[in-house]
């Protein structure tokens, strides 16, 4: 098999997933100079977000580094961020708005959790089973805009995950306040914020800003972060968090346990 | 104009069927064929080609999802289009692009003895299609079935342009797992 076999059999993909992808929207077709002159306007707005972003940046970067960070790489505008050995993995250090670094781990120790509360119009996300990973996806009928953002996401990660010695998440979003707080009961770290980022207009949709906040609750000593994040409002999702129930599985993991090695950690919606 | 009304208009034979698809679908086709194409005087051929097919395919077909019908047609003209021209890895197109992507799908030690039946490979990619979480899927068709840029994938569907590129590094690495699954190698 070659490249070309493979870029052809792709042709024959289901006409229920073609039409599912298909972008197009008629009702945009005319291309007026409307549009156009729009279109330009928001590009000087976006070079004038650039230069706010790379202040915010510094500054964000700062707060970060007093409790967290070990290693926060130096903002330069060349600075690549390699993900496995894939060109197309790469992503350019001013993408990230912000970027946090937790100590150098190891192994980690493996967690589950399984939500203790939910607001009502998530409840039916609740059960009593041990999970990794839990989305809104299911409610998407409730949520149209989900492939945007998310009401709930809560992920576990797994430092030991990592390839650079430590993990560091990349956000996308421009965060606004940090706050830092160790929460006794439960043992954690946690690190807080609201965020937004803006995503300029194009022909399918008019200019959004999409805010969610985001909260990192970290043991840097089993290495194991809890990322909670999306746009239920920061203290439901701080409601959530302080009810999450979290369980280390007994398992030990190790670089070799997996299969993905991450130079970063992916910190956008979805 | 509805498909439904638009596929009708084939069905009795009307020339309105052509403008009207024109219409719908003109810029669609064409950013499709341009894509691979690289070229807009290429590009409107496969348009034209696009409707001449559509008029000699319905009847008897009768697509469920016209846009769907006509943008597989386009594509497989456009890529017909630069194998003639023997383009295909110079052209300044999106198809050189996504065909180097695609290159970590396949898995190692190929030999051309090694090729698999074309519709057994559809088939193989057909099931991978249909596994894969919805948001992924779509970036995975927009991607390598229609060759939209990244940048434009990453706007429509408002991720960041790097979380784009993760989505498909994880779909070729999962299609890979798929093919070497099924022996095809």
């Amino acid at each position: 098999m070659n490249r070309e076999k493979l870029f052809d059999a792709l042709a024959g993909i289901d006409e229920r997933y073609v039409g599912e992808a298909l972008h197009y929207s008629p009702e945009d077709a005319s291309g007026s100079s409307e549009r156009i002159v729009h279109l330009k306007k928001k590009r000087l707005i976006s070079l004038a977000l650039a230069a706010a972003l790379v202040l915010a940046l510094g500054v964000a970067a700062y707060a970060v580094y007093s409790t967290y960070s070990a290693r926060v790489p130096a903002p330069e505008e060349s600075f690549r961020i390699s993900w496995e050995e894939n060109a197309s993995g790469y992503i350019e250090w001013t993408d990230a708005k912000l970027a946090v670094t937790f100590p150098e781990t190891a192994e980690s120790r493996e967690i589950e959790f399984r939500p203790g509360w939910l607001p009502d119009e998530l409840n039916s996300l609740k059960s009593d089973e041990w999970r990794s990973r839990l989305t809104a996806e299911q409610l998407a009928d409730k949520y149209p805009d989900m492939t945007a953002s998310q009401p709930l996401l809560i992920e576990s990660y797994s430092m030991s995950m990592f390839n650079n010695g430590g993990a560091l998440l990349l956000l996308y979003y421009t965060p606004e306040d940090i706050i830092e707080e160790h929460w006794d009961e439960q043992g954690v770290d946690v690190m807080r914020f609201h965020c937004t980022q803006v995503l300029e207009a194009n022909a399918y949709a008019p200019e959004r800003t999409l805010e969610e906040d985001i909260l990192l609750m970290s043991d840097p000593d089993e290495g194991w972060i809890v990322r909670l994040a999306g746009e239920v409002g920061m203290d439901t999702l701080v409601k959530v968090a302080r009810n999450l129930e979290i369980r280390e599985t007994g398992k030990t993991l190790r670089y070799d346990d997996f299969e993905d090695h991450y130079t970063f950690m992916d910190g956008g919606v979805g | 104009m509805e498909d439904a009304a638009i596929v009708d208009l084939y069905w009795q034979r009307s020339d309105r069927a052509l403008s009207e698809t024109d219409k719908k679908y003109g810029r669609y086709c064409h950013s499709i064929a341009y894509r691979i194409c690289g070229a807009v005087e290429d590009a409107e051929e496969c348009v034209n080609d696009t409707w001449l097919r559509a008029w000699n395919s319905m009847p008897t077909e009768r697509p469920s999802v016209l846009g769907a019908f006509l943008g597989r047609i386009t594509r497989n003209l456009a890529l017909d289009r630069i194998k003639a021209r023997n383009t295909v890895k110079r052209g300044g197109g999106q198809a050189p692009l996504a065909l180097s992507e695609l290159e970590d799908c396949i898995p190692g030690g190929t030999s051309p003895e090694q090729a698999v039946e074309e519709k057994e490979l559809e088939a193989v990619i057909g099931r991978f299609v249909a596994s894969l979480p919805k948001t992924e899927r779509i970036v995975f068709v927009q991607r390598y079935f229609y060759l939209i840029p990244i940048d434009e994938i990453s706007r429509e569907l408002g991720f960041h342009p790097g979380k784009v590129k993760s989505m498909l590094f994880r779909s070729r690495k999962k299609l890979r797992a798929a093919l070497e699954k099924e022996g095809l190698s």
